[in-house]
């Protein structure tokens, strides 16, 4: 019965598919199963640090299987685009105001201060996010891609720090970058000139 | 009578022959993109063929077939309407992707002509790339009317005239490619990503007012790969043979589902 779909497939890439089908049947059966892997070994298995190369011709399945988008989730979509669009308009308010403030000889409140940090950062984050599923994508790269993603969030739970100190024990963003033009910096030691 | 006019005619046509025939062939260079499958181990190059302007039509697909008539034969393309409305030689023409038949030949003669197929996909020989990929990703947006209700009286789903006037810049789409070639997103990530054709004709569908799918459609679009992968580089419509916007059309999913 397993051989009459074998002949009759019109194509080569039935063919093939019939004959996958087949070894899945017959696999329990066949001792190749045991043979390919042991069950305790000291050997490290390096194959998930491996690329995934992309499919013959990029085609996945037969050529007239419609492509599988992943798993709808909202997070994923068009609140992660919601996030981006959000961050980057309240920015424009969060840096003009503090520009203005300072600029007029005014002290920014920290709650704004603070606030534009924040902003800052998390706009930072979803772009560079971006930039991973780019041309980092969990589809080549695998365990790469995991690896780049909490090296991200590493990064961005240290910049929370630094907002956290620069807040606390400093006097925040905008006064630090008015004291690039404002501090006398005669005597600083910069890359061996002074 | 007849005699002295059949005379001089044919003594207009001699002349002008002649008088073409003594000015010098305005021959131009076309670089083509060559590639053989039966030779796999020979790298793609450039092969150089010369065409005389004065004796070639207008398009560059007319250039082509007089190559592939008269020259070699062996060079294969993609054509059928020849009149921009089948899609079929879409390829990157001096650093563009267009329709071969839609692009005039520049006719400065002393500048050469290079001619690619589309960018980033994979080549089955010459200038046909293989777009198996981009037929999978159009028949996974399901292109086609879906209703749960149809009108009592059995007849046709109608659709107001404003209603009808969104489908316009949409319809007019005839899948060469061009677009979604063009789109660095879609060069990187075009296993996944759905690029700017398919996306124009996902939003096609959805803004169809016959349309009643329109939530599992903005459903199979919620991840990051298959719309999300557009930064509005606009490549698309910048390239677009058909004069669409692509760009224009994704924007409007995006907006569409960002409520949603």
């Amino acid at each position: 019965m397993l051989i009459v779909p074998l002949g009759l497939s019109r194509g080569f890439r039935n063919g093939i598919y019939c004959a996958r089908n087949l070894n899945r049947v017959l696999a329990p059966a066949l001792p190749t199963a045991y043979a390919t892997k042991r069950l305790i070994s000291i050997k490290p298995d390096f194959s998930k640090f491996k690329l995934t190369p992309p499919p013959p011709g990029g085609v996945v399945g037969g050529v007239n299987d419609a492509y599988k988008p992943p798993e709808p989730n909202h997070f994923h979509g068009s609140y992660h685009w919601d996030y981006e669009r959000i961050t980057a308009v309240s920015l424009i308010p969060l840096t003009t105001i503090p520009l203005y403030t300072s600029l007029s000889g005014g002290v920014v409140h920290p709650l704004l201060d603070a606030s534009l940090c924040v902003m800052l950062i998390l706009h930072a984050h979803y772009g560079f996010m971006s930039c991973i599923i780019d041309y980092i994508p969990k589809r080549k790269f695998g365990l790469w891609h995991d690896m780049a993603r909490y090296l991200l969030y590493g990064g961005s739970a240290l910049a929370f720090y630094g907002v956290y100190e620069l807040e606390t024990n400093n006097n925040g963003i905008v006064d630090l970058i008015a004291n690039l033009w404002g501090e006398d910096d005669s005597n600083v030691y910069m890359f061996g000139r002074n | 009578m007849n005699g002295l006019v059949k005379q001089r005619v044919a003594g207009g046509i001699l002349r002008r022959g002649l008088a073409t025939a003594s000015q010098t062939p305005r021959l131009k260079t076309f670089k083509i993109y060559r590639w053989n499958p039966d030779k796999p181990a020979e790298k793609p190059r450039l092969q150089s063929f010369q065409v005389d302007l004065d004796d070639c039509g207008p398009m560059v697909l007319d250039a082509l077939l007089k190559i592939k008539d008269q020259q070699d034969s062996s060079l294969t393309l993609r054509r059928s309407c020849r009149e921009g409305i089948c899609g079929s030689c879409a390829m990157n023409i001096g650093g563009r992707n267009t329709l071969a038949c839609l692009c005039k030949i520049d006719q400065d003669h002393k500048k050469e002509t290079k001619i690619y197929p589309l960018p980033h996909m994979y080549i089955i020989k010459d200038l046909v790339p293989d777009l198996t990929n981009f037929y999978q990703q159009y028949k996974s947006i399901q292109p086609y009317l879906q209703r749960s209700t149809f009108p009592a009286d059995g007849k046709e789903v109608l659709q107001s005239v404003a209603d009808r006037k969104k489908l316009d810049g949409l319809y007019e789409c005839i899948l060469c490619a061009c677009c979604s070639t063009a789109c660095p997103s879609y060069w990187w990530n075009q296993e996944q990503y759905l690029g700017p054709a398919v996306l124009m004709q996902a939003y096609r569908w959805l803004v169809d007012s016959r349309d009643q799918a329109g939530a599992i459609r903005k459903n199979m679009l919620q991840n990051s790969m298959s719309l999300y992968r557009c930064h509005t580089i606009m490549n698309c419509t910048r390239t677009c043979p058909k004069g669409l916007n692509p760009g224009l059309a994704i924007a409007e999913i995006k907006k569409a589902i960002a409520t949603d």
